[in-house]
């Protein structure tokens, strides 16, 4: 623990240097180059880190310890490989202090010139190491203040890599929630006034690097309904013109059926949509209503006298840059006729603009169709194939077994990453393997255990949730000493009383499915087959530690917690600097020869 | 029992020669008539494919064991003896003709099975026949001497799936004529020009759309039946619009003349589209062909292929080994340096280029005062991730603008970038085109870019000045559009407007082009409906009916409007009254619905809907094999016995 400590400090050391080093060029005004953006990640991260909550800090000061063993390691196998310093880059001037708290810096200073030609073999294979690894440490990473409907926040590390979906993986692994294809990540403008659902294929660091630097803009975590209605109930968009009532008694397989028309074709077709709207004018403040029509190539809007046939339409807008907002009370910002109104922008314009198309429509059901129908033009298959997995994530909850498997599958950053300052950052896995299993929502309502006592049943996620905003007495803070690091230790109590083998094969294999039927066997009943591995042990103690790491955020948040402001820091961008410092070296050096 | 006379009709003794005439009994079998005739003839050649073909009723007489009184034949029977398989001009949807032998004896369904065999083309149950549109021959029509590609002769082994050799089925490399024709069949053509294309019949109206189909044959009968001769024309087109399972490893043929019936129904008008999708057809269309004209031009053997292919391996594991210079080498960027002019628009500021040094690296552009301050601080830096980059050039006027919108926080930066000349130009726009798609000089795709955009600046160059002055290289752009969109825009117009479309499309090869435009063109609202003027029960007027894949519509012919939309999924059934020639189709709810087809046959009408049906059960049983039984079923009617 003192290590940490230690470390800690001297990771913060570090960034404090770093800040001051880079604060001439925060004096210039921000602008939307890339180095600005660097200097300004930077003071955001001290910022973001001083906002953290302790555990939060102690959260990600595991990941931190988990990496940097890997770096050691990886470090003292280079040492004993690398005999022969490379003698050409004793020029080198490493940028950051940062290397100097990486227990070997991949480029250790020359010592002796080399002639033997065997060596030469060993230099190579170096500096292609060392290469790869400054590709490793130009990978960007963000801290990500993500807001939970309670008003609560979570704090986690998110490298550009990752996708909406992994890091929805992620949450779901802290919240405990129940999974389903409704939960998502989305973002919002204040400034604007608008909000965005993530798609689960999207990277979330690329649209967050776009926010400036005093941005309001929060990322929300929660269940949005019209995320997936698309192909919940797809009757609703591409038969919109028929009546409700045959809409809503729509079989379900005439549902799949249509699915199957629009989506699993060689070519995605794209409801079609069309009717009146309300346009915003460029630049004007007047509304004008003209009739648009939505193809798989764009929005289009029929000229004044002329037909909705195809010449004759004019294109609005493509949809290869922009993305499509939910606007809010547009009524009263710039006097739209409704308030269902949504724009389309690119994601980098954060403030009012010309650039922006603002549309207005009759009704919520309006918006909603063209919302879905704008998405499902812009990103086609991927929008269903994102739906499919999500369908599988949620049915995989329902059995333990498959749990367990999801997130060893849940794709990891290698732990060859670095952050900005050298150290080595977090794998987000390590922590999704740790929280608890939620009880399974999804299945039917849990006979009393058969445990008496022996573990204290999890509370059911639903009121997990609403517990955070402060229905939950405040535990007392002795209750919980600092959480021990996530880390492996942690793993045994998690799992739940494992179930005799035989009711667990059943349970087994409808483990795929979003809804199991009811266990066979009252006396078995598992809430998850049992470890495929070893025979179950014995019903495992009352777990001190298990539950522990969760009421740790409520019991700190109590009271109303201040809206935080969600900005993300940039964490990770020496490694640009550095690399192009290098080439320079590089270059100088064969200029030499 | 009686013996009397029946004359048979011999066409291989010539049209002129006089039927034979055989004493029969009512009990002989037809094959043995047939033994008797040939024998009569005196003729030594394979019989093997020859059949009686019953002139009065317009029958064959394919049951060998049967007799003539079951086949009801009297002596004022007019037999023909004539081959099964005769050869047939067949146009292919990519325009050309080719002869070859085609069954008259059997269902056209199974015909197209049998010539898509041939021609290599997967799932025939897509495809069907139907009579040309008459061409009014003028006069002096020169060019009308037309290459046909002769298949008569090519057998085909088994039954079995062709195999591949060389990439090609293996009855097509018997000689290098057949290869000939196979590579006529799965590259794409050349664009027409726009004069031709001009000329060509297009439909004016939804009413000339019905007309299209009202000429396709019936699958359920003979080519014999439906008045065929040997060596008629006929058109091979694809009839169901629901393309099953294109795979492009297996379907080179079928991908081809899909692409090809696509694009000449968008050249001609067949199917609207806006003037943004016709740029991109246009783009695609480009792209197309000019990765067929390259390829056809490197076309190497195979082994010497294969010879490049390994010496490249070898080149690339060796460069694995001792690749740290190389890496390195990577590592470093590559780098545009050059003076151009730069403007920023803004309001109330005259038009002022300045010069600087500016430096072009990864994805951002940057500009020093001069070049000897390189090395310090950019004035400034611009990402050009995700920007808008389009070309402002003029190159009569020796003009050549970027200009780009790069998004910031506050909206999109307008700026110019003025280049002195076509060089500096291409390759800087080249890099802009790149960056904006986030991806760096180092992208191989860079020459190619900066390629595409020179010969681009040359066709204007040529279509400014000459129309006539192209070569093979040069594709005019005009042939690229419909008639309707060329009249729209002068050359100087369209050709940065397909560029600018082109530059989405240009990293793709010739089957991810080929499968793009397709699926633009099945995204099209009016994609895949098949036109039928009809009478709705009850209605006084000519209505249209649409028939897709999953629904039909019907459409106002006054205002041209969808009136009302079925859907299969809810039908219950339907039924055709042969005798006052009605469909009637009803739907869950009670809903009811009747016409009687105005042009069109009824049985073309009723095999289009039954036809979908089958194509929807496909994949469903997860064989392969075609289901002949059902697909008759379904549309064949009480005419098929």
């Amino acid at each position: 623990m003192d290590d940490i400590d230690a470390m800690f400090s001297d990771l913060l050391g570090e960034m404090d240097l770093l800040t001051q080093s880079l604060g001439v060029e925060d004096v210039r005004p921000p602008s939307p180059k890339k180095e600005v953006n660097l200097s300004v990640g930077f003071t955001d991260l001290n910022e973001s880190l001083l906002e953290l909550e302790d555990n939060d800090l102690d959260a990600l000061m595991a990941d931190l310890m988990a990496d940097l063993d890997a770096t050691e390691k990886l470090a003292a196998e280079k040492k004993a490989a690398a005999k022969d310093p490379h003698p050409t880059l004793e020029n080198l001037h490493l940028p950051s202090p940062d290397h100097a708290s990486v227990p070997a810096p991949p480029l250790p200073p020359a010592h002796r010139a080399s002639s033997a030609e065997n060596e030469e073999q060993a230099k190579a294979d170096k500096i292609k190491l060392a290469l790869e690894k400054l590709k490793e440490a130009k990978v960007k990473k963000l801290v990500v203040k993500v807001e939970m409907t309670n008003g609560s926040s979570k704090t986690l590390m998110v490298d550009e890599r990752q996708t909406v979906r992994d890091v929805l993986d992620n949450l779901f692994e802290k919240t405990h929630c129940d999974c389903n294809v409704d939960w998502c990540l989305y973002e919002t403008n204040p400034e604007l006034q608008t909000e965005r659902g993530f798609e689960d294929h999207e990277n979330l660091v690329e649209p967050l690097s776009a926010w400036t630097r005093d941005s309001e803009n929060k990322v929300l975590f929660r269940e949005q309904e019209d995320k997936y209605a698309v192909f919940k109930n797809p009757q609703n968009f591409y038969l919109w013109k028929k009546d409700k009532k045959a809409l809503k008694d729509m079989k379900d397989k005439d549902k799949e059926l249509l699915l199957e028309e629009n989506f699993c074709g060689s070519s995605i077709i794209v409801p079609d949509l069309e009717g009146a709207l309300y346009l915003k004018e460029d630049g004007k403040k007047s509304w004008k209503q003209r009739y648009f029509l939505l193809r798989a190539s764009g929005i289009y809007y029929v000229p004044k006298g002329k037909t909705k046939t195809s010449r004759d339409l004019v294109s609005l807008v493509n949809f290869d840059n922009v993305n499509v907002y939910y606007a809010k009370e547009y009524k009263a910002k710039y006097k739209a006729p409704t308030d269902f109104c949504f724009i389309l922008k690119h994601p980098q314009i954060q403030k009012e603009s010309q650039y922006i198309k603002y549309l207005c429509c009759d009704d919520h059901r309006a918006m909603t169709l063209w919302v879905t129908g704008i998405r499902v033009a812009k990103y086609g298959i991927a929008l269903y194939e994102n739906y499919k997995t999500a369908v599988k994530r949620s049915s995989a909850s329902s059995s333990w077994t498959d749990r367990i498997n999801s997130t060893q599958s849940t794709p990891s950053p290698t732990p060859k990453a670095k952050a900005a300052n050298g150290h080595p950052l977090p794998p987000p896995p390590l922590m999704d393997v740790l929280p608890p299993p939620p009880p399974d929502p999804v299945m039917p309502p849990p006979p009393p255990l058969p445990n008496k006592g022996g573990l204290p049943p999890p509370p059911p996620p639903s009121s997990v949730t609403k517990n955070r905003g402060g229905a939950l007495p405040p535990a007392p803070v002795e209750d919980f000493p600092p959480p021990p690091p996530l880390d492996d230790g942690e793993l045994p109590p998690d799992f739940m009383p494992p179930p005799p083998p035989a009711a667990g094969v059943g349970f087994y294999l409808h483990g795929g499915e979003a809804l199991p039927p009811p266990p066979p066997d009252p006396v078995g009943l598992p809430l998850a087959p049992p470890p495929p591995g070893p025979p179950p042990p014995p019903p495992p103690p009352p777990p001190v530690g298990a539950p522990a790491p969760r009421p740790v955020l409520p019991a700190k948040r109590e009271g109303p917690a201040p809206p935080k402001r969600t900005t993300p820091g940039l964490s990770a961008p020496s490694g640009g600097d550095f690399m192009s410092e290098l080439m320079v070296a590089m270059q100088k050096k064969r200029v030499q020869q | 029992m009686a013996a009397w006379d029946l004359s048979v009709t011999v066409e291989d003794l010539g049209p002129d020669a006089p039927p034979i005439v055989i004493s029969v009994t009512s009990d002989l079998h037809i094959g043995r008539v047939i033994l008797d005739v040939v024998q009569k003839t005196q003729l030594q050649r394979d019989w093997s494919d020859h059949a009686l073909w019953w002139e009065q009723k317009q029958q064959w007489l394919l049951r060998t064991a049967w007799t003539l009184e079951k086949c009801g034949i009297h002596a004022d029977a007019k037999l023909v003896l004539t081959p099964q398989h005769k050869p047939l001009q067949l146009g292919l949807p990519n325009g050309v003709t080719v002869r070859l032998c085609a069954c008259f004896s059997r269902a056209v369904f199974h015909t197209v099975v049998e010539i898509c065999k041939v021609l290599n083309i997967r799932h025939p149950e897509e495809l069907s026949l139907l009579r040309p549109v008459e061409v009014k021959k003028k006069k002096k029509d020169k060019d009308h001497v037309q290459n046909i590609y002769d298949l008569t002769d090519v057998s085909l082994t088994s039954d079995s799936i062709p195999c591949l050799y060389n990439g090609m089925p293996v009855h097509f490399t018997d000689s290098p004529k057949a290869e000939d024709i196979y590579k006529m069949l799965s590259m794409c053509q050349p664009s027409p020009s726009p004069e031709a294309l001009a000329k060509m019949y297009r439909p004016a109206s939804i009413v000339d759309k019905t007309h299209i189909h009202t000429r396709w044959l019936d699958s359920s009968r003979t080519l014999m039946q439906q008045g065929v001769q040997q060596d008629d024309t006929l058109w091979l087109r694809f009839k169901y619009n629901t393309f099953y399972d294109l795979e492009p490893k297996y379907d080179a043929v079928r991908l081809t003349q899909l692409y090809e019936q696509a694009r000449w129904a968008i050249l001609l008008e067949d199917i609207d589209c806006t003037e943004e999708e016709m740029m991109l057809f246009g783009a695609l269309q480009y792209h197309i062909s000019k990765l067929a004209q390259s390829e056809s031009q490197n076309r190497v053997s195979g082994i010497e292929d294969l010879d490049c292919a390994l010496q490249s391996l070898e080149l690339k594991l060796e460069g694995d080994k001792s690749g740290t210079t190389d890496m390195i080498e990577n590592m470093t960027a590559p780098e545009l340096n050059d003076y151009l002019k730069i403007f920023r628009p803004k309001r109330l500021t005259l038009k002022g280029y300045k010069q600087y040094w500016f430096k072009f690296k990864d994805t951002s552009i940057s500009y020093y005062k001069n070049q000897e301050e390189r090395f310090g601080e950019p004035i400034q830096q611009l990402n050009l991730k995700g920007s808008d980059v389009s070309p402002d050039v003029n190159v009569a006027g020796q003009k050549f603008c970027i200009k780009l919108l790069i998004p910031a926080p506050e909206g999109m930066n307008e700026l110019y970038l003025r280049c002195e000349d076509e060089q500096q130009y291409s390759q800087w726009m080249a890099a802009c085109r790149l960056g904006s798609k986030g991806l760096t000089l180092a992208d191989s795709s860079f020459q190619r870019e900066k390629k595409s955009i020179q010969s681009f600046l040359s066709m204007q160059r040529s279509n400014s000045g000459d129309q006539s002055a192209q070569t093979s290289e040069n594709i005019n752009t005009f042939s690229l559009l419909s008639p309707r969109y060329q009249k729209k825009y002068k050359a100087k117009q369209l050709t940065p407007r397909i560029l600018d479309s082109y530059q989405n499309v240009a990293r793709l090869s010739m089957t991810e082009a080929i499968l793009k435009f397709l699926q633009i063109w099945q995204a099209l609202p009016d994609f895949g409906i098949s036109y039928f003027m009809v009478r709705f029960k009850g209605s006084r007027k000519d209505e249209v009916l649409g028939i897709a894949n999953n629904r039909l519509i019907r459409i106002d012919l006054g205002v041209g409007d969808v009136v009302k939309t079925w859907r299969y999924s809810n039908m219950r059934q339907w039924n055709v009254n042969w005798d006052i020639r009605q469909v009637a189709i009803e739907f869950d709810g009670n809903i009811n619905m009747a016409f009687g087809c105005v042009t069109a046959d009824c049985k073309i009408v009723h095999e289009y809907i039954g036809g979908y049906i089958f194509m929807s059960t496909r994949g469903r049983d997860r064989s392969d094999t075609l289901n002949e039984e059902l697909f008759h079923k379904l549309t064949g009617g009480h005419e098929v016995l």
